[in-house]
């Protein structure tokens, strides 16, 4: 089926337009992203997978001892603070390659749906000093691969990775009546629990009760997570013995390496609610605050079909005529503003790096060799500074003052995603400031009126259009086609 | 990085701060004395400045008619230049410089950029210098080829990236001050604009304007001050030291509704970017300074139905500096009756606000007519005998 509109294709299903590259033709086309997406390596972590698991376990290793030789008395300043600008340094790389991921990627639908898929199972790295190393890692060992295939698959990685464990405090939880806690007076936590059916499967208000929260954490006991090979571990001792009911079914916890925790997750997975709060959120996400509800059955009936096949669940979204009619429902969280932003700009790839390395270069540095540089180094210094200043503000810290700084949601419920959130004074400020930021930084050469065709095409209104033409100057006229409603929306 | 590289920035990054801190350290060689003294800056006027606002022709039978709201008269504010002209009170500061013959006005001036009327293709005109739309060098880059002597002078666009009249081949710097630009007004006016159709938007921004709840202050006129004085103080600094040319925009030209406010606001920025680059110049530097500034084509002789004025042709050049023949509003002016009026509607362009640059380049820098009038401006009449070096 040929696509009505694939401006529409662009901006409402991908990170918006971007000069040469052509916006996705049909339902196919988008669909075909995913598969193509989810076999190839994403930027970060920048090290590849099991590089970046031996970073984070000889930082957590070098924490641990420092740890240890504070509590002996000798505590070591500079291992510490060593770590700590090693760890930032490495979560801002890979917040600027997730940003570069998605910025040049020609796989726009597959982008945002990793985005969705790493905020409904969120995780933050401000949890601790090596979640800064690990969220990168879960987004990329568990939920890329997993966007198209069985919804099953993807929780039940989203949930048994040490970045959820940790996030959700399951590494502190035990069984009140395990070994652990005869031993040593540890308990039950339920957080993990909680937000498994809250959040990640049922849904809130879909009827289930505080036993439920309580027996869904009492079968997650066992899990934990090891610290020194940053790996999930099932700890018997940990583990609360069953029978434990949950909704209706009983699971019984064996000795030893009991997967009573993987059946219920797998029951969690097939439950008909939570097709019904998926396809709802991923209607809101897309398309509207308001979910159409025939679109959202739609999505349910192929979702039972298909026995949870989340591509089968796209493409029915995909099929229904709502999906290509009443744009601008919605309004770009600041993450898609800004990557659509610099794609309409058609930053080329090394400009974008260099901003990263404006940014390195403006880290502390307080080595005896630079302290030794003639005093003009001094100065060069506060230029240093500037620029990575400048960058930051263009990339990262944008994000931050527009509220949706890089694995940094603001719970466990992840981003807000409505109108009311996204569309305020301040936020709209933000905007308008940091288009003209951009404007004047890369548009001088810019004509406006091209542009405006570059980024928005048949999309932007004959009156937006005739406004930009007669911009007072064309900063102001790049930075208005940034700002208009038509590219705020999608 | 390299020592080279930290040499260079250390002495931008020394002038950046020149005018504010203790100077920390030099080396001798960076501030060698550079042959050739004088300083050009120019200053460019985005979003079309109505001239005859800013110097408004109050002795021409014609005027108080076609501007019975924004026209002024020495009794209800104008400040007498010379018995026709008067200048508007927003631009009061500038009043010293008139009286220490270090201010001159040229009128009914423009570009050979006519009829179409865009603000782009006419900024683009402008600092092109008028060789048509294909044109992608500055005429002030153009200029630092054919400067005698010029090896060691040294160019600079106060900006964050280059602006247009310094782009091109030859080298130049680009440098910006650290302070955010506030939103002129008549860029606000524009953004009201693109929001009418969204009423979500619209909701959004008008509350923005009022609470002031912005990024960087957005809209506080405060702020935007401070950027204009930042930036001419910049320019200052680098020009006392070893650059010799100088260029930075200021915007919020464009008044189509409300003028009186908005152009209070643009003619203030002039003035104190004026007034703060001679400051930071200094007595000295500041004689051999000419700082030229212009806009991309004037404004309707009549004022329209929303208190404004709309997209016209002939304009105004502003030139300040010790190195001017100050004290003169120069120019033939054409007169505003009807019959005196370009399609009946815009003031008459008399003179090509190129041949103005052209001859202040030739004063500042003995650059060769032939030169001026090939490369520089290529089809410019112009030579020695120009009004505009006379006096």
């Amino acid at each position: 089926m040929a696509l009505p509109n694939s401006t529409l294709a662009a901006i409402r299903y991908g990170y918006g337009l971007r000069p040469g590259e052509e916006p996705p033709r049909d339902v196919e086309a988008l669909l075909g992203q995913i598969e193509e997406g989810a076999s190839e390596k994403p930027r970060f972590p920048r090290e590849g997978l099991s590089g970046r698991l031996d970073t984070a376990t000889r930082v957590i290793s070098l924490l641990a001892a420092e740890a240890k030789a504070r509590r002996a008395g000798n505590p070591n300043e500079d291992v510490r603070k060593a770590t700590q600008s090693e760890a930032r340094r490495i979560y801002r790389q890979d917040a600027m390659a997730r940003l570069a991921q998605a910025i040049h990627s020609p796989l726009g639908f597959y982008e945002r749906l990793a985005s969705f898929w790493v905020d409904h199972f969120s995780t933050s790295v401000m949890k601790s000093l090596p979640m800064r190393m690990i969220v990168p890692l879960y987004e990329a060992q568990a939920i890329r691969p997993n966007i198209g295939g069985s919804f099953t698959k993807l929780l039940s990685d989203a949930i048994l990775h040490p970045a959820m464990l940790i996030y959700l405090d399951q590494d502190q939880s035990v069984g009140p009546d395990s070994i652990a806690a005869r031993r040593n007076g540890r308990g039950l936590n339920e957080n993990l629990g909680r937000e498994l059916l809250e959040l990640h499967t049922l849904g809130a208000g879909s009827g289930y009760t505080q036993d439920d929260v309580r027996a869904a954490a009492l079968i997650l006991t066992g899990l934990s997570v090891d610290n020194r090979a940053m790996q999930v571990v099932y700890q018997p001792r940990f583990a609360e013995a069953g029978p434990i009911s949950l909704l209706g079914r009983t699971y019984q916890d064996d000795e030893g390496d009991s997967q009573d925790h993987v059946l219920m997750l797998e029951d969690l997975a097939a439950n008909p609610k939570t097709a019904q709060h998926i396809c709802g959120k991923l209607v809101r996400h897309f398309i509207a605050d308001i979910a159409p509800e025939d679109m959202v059955g739609a999505m349910v009936a192929a979702w039972t079909k298909s026995h949870g096949n989340l591509t089968e669940v796209y493409r029915a979204m995909l099929d229904h005529p709502r999906a290509w009619s009443d744009p601008g429902q919605k309004i770009k969280q600041p993450f898609e503003f800004v990557v659509s932003g610099f794609r309409a700009l058609d930053l080329p790839e090394k400009n974008f790096a260099n901003l990263l390395r404006d940014m390195d270069d403006g880290d502390d540095d307080e080595s005896p060799v630079q302290k030794a540089m003639d005093m003009t180094g001094m100065v060069a210094r506060q230029d240093t500074k500037k620029k990575a200043g400048r960058a930051n503000a263009l990339t990262l810290g944008a994000l931050q003052r527009m509220g949706q700084p890089i694995w940094q949601p603001p719970s466990p419920a992840g981003f807000p995603d409505e109108q009311s959130v996204w569309l305020t004074p301040s936020q709209l400020s933000e905007r308008i400031s940091w288009s003209r930021t951009v404007a004047r930084i890369f548009g001088q050469k810019v004509e406006p009126s091209a542009f405006l065709q570059a980024a928005l095409a048949d999309a932007a209104h004959a009156e937006t259009s005739r406004i930009i033409a007669q911009a007072p100057n064309k900063v102001h006229g790049i930075t208005m086609v940034l700002a208009s409603p038509e590219f705020n929306r999608r | 990085m390299s020592f080279d590289n930290g040499f260079l920035l250390s002495r931008r990054g020394f002038l950046a701060g020149a005018c504010c801190t203790a100077a920390p350290i030099l080396t001798p060689v960076s501030f060698a004395a550079m042959p050739g003294d004088n300083r050009f800056v120019t200053i460019i006027l985005r979003g079309a400045m109505d001239g005859l606002d800013f110097v408004q022709p109050y002795g021409d039978p014609a005027y108080a008619a076609l501007r019975p709201k924004l026209g002024l008269r020495p009794d209800t504010g104008l400040i007498d230049l010379d018995g026709f002209f008067g200048l508007n009170p927003a631009a009061s500061a500038l009043m010293p410089l008139w009286q220490a013959g270090e201010l001159s006005f040229v009128h009914a001036v423009s570009t050979p950029y006519r009829d179409q009327r865009s603000h782009f293709d006419g900024q683009d005109m402008l600092e092109t210098g008028g060789t048509g739309k294909g044109e992608r060098t500055g005429w002030l880059n153009r200029t630092l080829a054919v400067i005698p002597r010029s090896n060691s002078r040294k160019a600079i666009d106060i900006n964050t990236s280059m602006e247009l009249i310094l782009s091109g081949p030859n080298e130049a710097d680009s440098w910006s001050s650290q302070s955010n630009f506030a939103l002129a007004e008549d860029e606000i006016t524009f953004l009201d604009r693109l929001y009418a159709g969204d009423p979500a938007f619209a909701k959004a921004l008008e509350e923005a304007k009022k609470t002031d709840m912005s990024a960087d202050s957005l809209y506080a006129d405060s702020r935007r001050g401070a950027g204009i004085t930042d930036m001419a103080r910049l320019a200052g600094g680098m020009l006392r030291e070893d650059y010799r040319i100088a260029s930075f925009s200021i915007n919020g030209w464009d008044t189509h509704v409300g003028q009186q406010g908005q152009f209070r606001k643009a003619a203030g920025d002039l003035s104190t970017a004026i007034v703060t680059l001679k400051d930071a110049l200094g007595e000295d530097a500041w004689k051999k300074t000419v700082v030229l500034a212009m806009t991309e084509f004037g404004r309707t002789a009549r004022e329209n139905g929303t208190n404004g004025t709309d997209h016209g042709t002939g304009g105004l050049a502003v030139l300040a500096g010790g190195a001017i023949p100050g004290g003169k509003v120069l120019g033939k002016w054409p007169g505003l009756s009807e019959d005196k009026l370009l399609d009946r509607r815009d003031l008459m362009p008399t003179g090509d606000v190129r041949e103005v640059a052209a001859a202040m380049l030739y004063r500042q820098f003995g650059i060769e007519p032939g030169n001026l009038t090939t490369k520089v401006f290529p089809g410019l009449s112009f030579d020695t005998s120009s009004v505009y070096l006379r006096g």
